[in-house]
């Protein structure tokens, strides 16, 4: 069972995704424009699928109270919230917001892997997934490839020290960015991950992040859910 | 003369890649190799390629009114079929269009990697 938990909305997208074998999809569009019906379309075409379609929003933002109140206008209304990486203050941020499931490209423009020990803790004690992007891999000029495979080598080394949960996604904005899940197994090898680390970072991770957050949409008060 | 073949044991084991190309400009047969080997040399250099001993066998022609398709096998040595395989999602662009290469699977001979993944839609 393996999810691509960021694709960019879009109905060939999903179609594809589905057609390369994976078991479930979260499409993403900016949070200053987002509109559900779309994604309601989706999920309603799919009803008796067992392909699952959620939706998420991503967070830009450049200071920190502003992230926090991005995060807490959408977090009821997103099934995936990610928070937009690079900056290293929002990166911290992000990693120390359990209302946050994924920091997507913390390594975004800078010349590190946008993540240290403080963070990676956090990020271990709140559950926040570090997103690798292969989009953001494969979309760099061949000749600099070599810094991304580093930075992602450096983030594995900090996951396998903190154990905070690792997402592989594909960051995809056409179905020419899309790619097999096996295929995106064997270029991890590229940055020191073994099969099981690769698997586990595309289906149990975003199984946990499913689950987490189905289990908080019952929560009542803290400590107390309503059991359907 | 021609050189006298290995004995099985003392041959290299080979494994057959089935790939398939959607591109969104018309591609040849002919394009489809340097495509591949330009990925390769960027990816793992000459000291790389060496040891993969790497061979398009062949290439099938699926184009589509919507779309380009290719279907193709690729010949690699047994022990470094991960490397080989790690290379196609790599490739992104070709002649300023966009290009994508799948593995459809990989198989222990030409037949079966026929067969089962170039016939037989994935």
């Amino acid at each position: 069972m393996f999810f691509d938990f960021h694709v960019h909305e879009s109905q060939e997208l999903v179609d594809e995704v589905e057609r390369l074998g994976y078991t479930g999809v979260v499409t993403f569009k900016h949070e200053e424009n987002k509109n559900k019906d779309y994604s309601d379309d989706l999920i309603s075409l799919r009803k008796d699928s067992s392909f699952q379609i959620r939706w998420g929003v991503m967070i830009y933002s450049n200071n920190i109270e502003d992230l926090k109140r991005k995060i807490q206008k959408s977090r009821n209304e997103a099934d995936v919230l990610m928070v937009y990486g690079g900056d290293l203050r929002i990166n911290r941020a992000a990693c120390e917001n359990p209302r946050v499931d994924i920091i997507s490209h913390p390594y975004r423009g800078r010349r590190d892997c946008g993540i240290n020990h403080i963070s990676a803790r956090k990020a271990a004690e709140n559950k926040v997934a570090v997103e690798l992007n292969v989009r953001y891999l494969l979309r760099i000029r061949p000749q600099n490839r070599y810094k991304v495979l580093g930075y992602y080598r450096e983030i594995l080394k900090l996951q396998r020290k903190f154990n905070f949960p690792l997402i592989i996604t594909s960051g995809a904005h056409s179905i020419f960015e899309l790619h097999t899940p096996l295929d995106i197994i064997a270029l991890t090898y590229c940055f020191g991950m073994n099969e099981e680390e690769a698997s586990f970072a595309l289906s149990e991770t975003p199984r946990n992040i499913i689950e987490r957050r189905d289990i908080s949409s019952n929560v009542v008060v803290k400590g107390a859910r309503i059991i359907k | 003369m021609k050189l006298k073949i290995l004995p099985p044991h003392m041959r290299n084991k080979k494994r057959y890649l089935a790939f398939e190309v959607i591109s969104e400009t018309l591609i040849n047969r002919e394009d489809v190799i340097p495509i591949i080997w330009g990925a390769l040399w960027d990816m793992y250099g000459s000291c790389g390629i060496s040891r993969f001993d790497l061979w398009v066998i062949k290439i099938w022609n699926y184009d589509t009114p919507e779309k380009h398709v290719m279907k193709g096998i690729l010949r690699c040595k047994r022990e470094e079929v991960h490397s080989v395989r790690s290379i196609i999602p790599t490739i992104t662009r070709f002649k300023s269009g966009r290009v994508v290469f799948h593995t459809l699977g990989i198989s222990g001979s030409i037949h079966s990697a026929t067969k089962k993944f170039i016939y037989n839609k994935l």
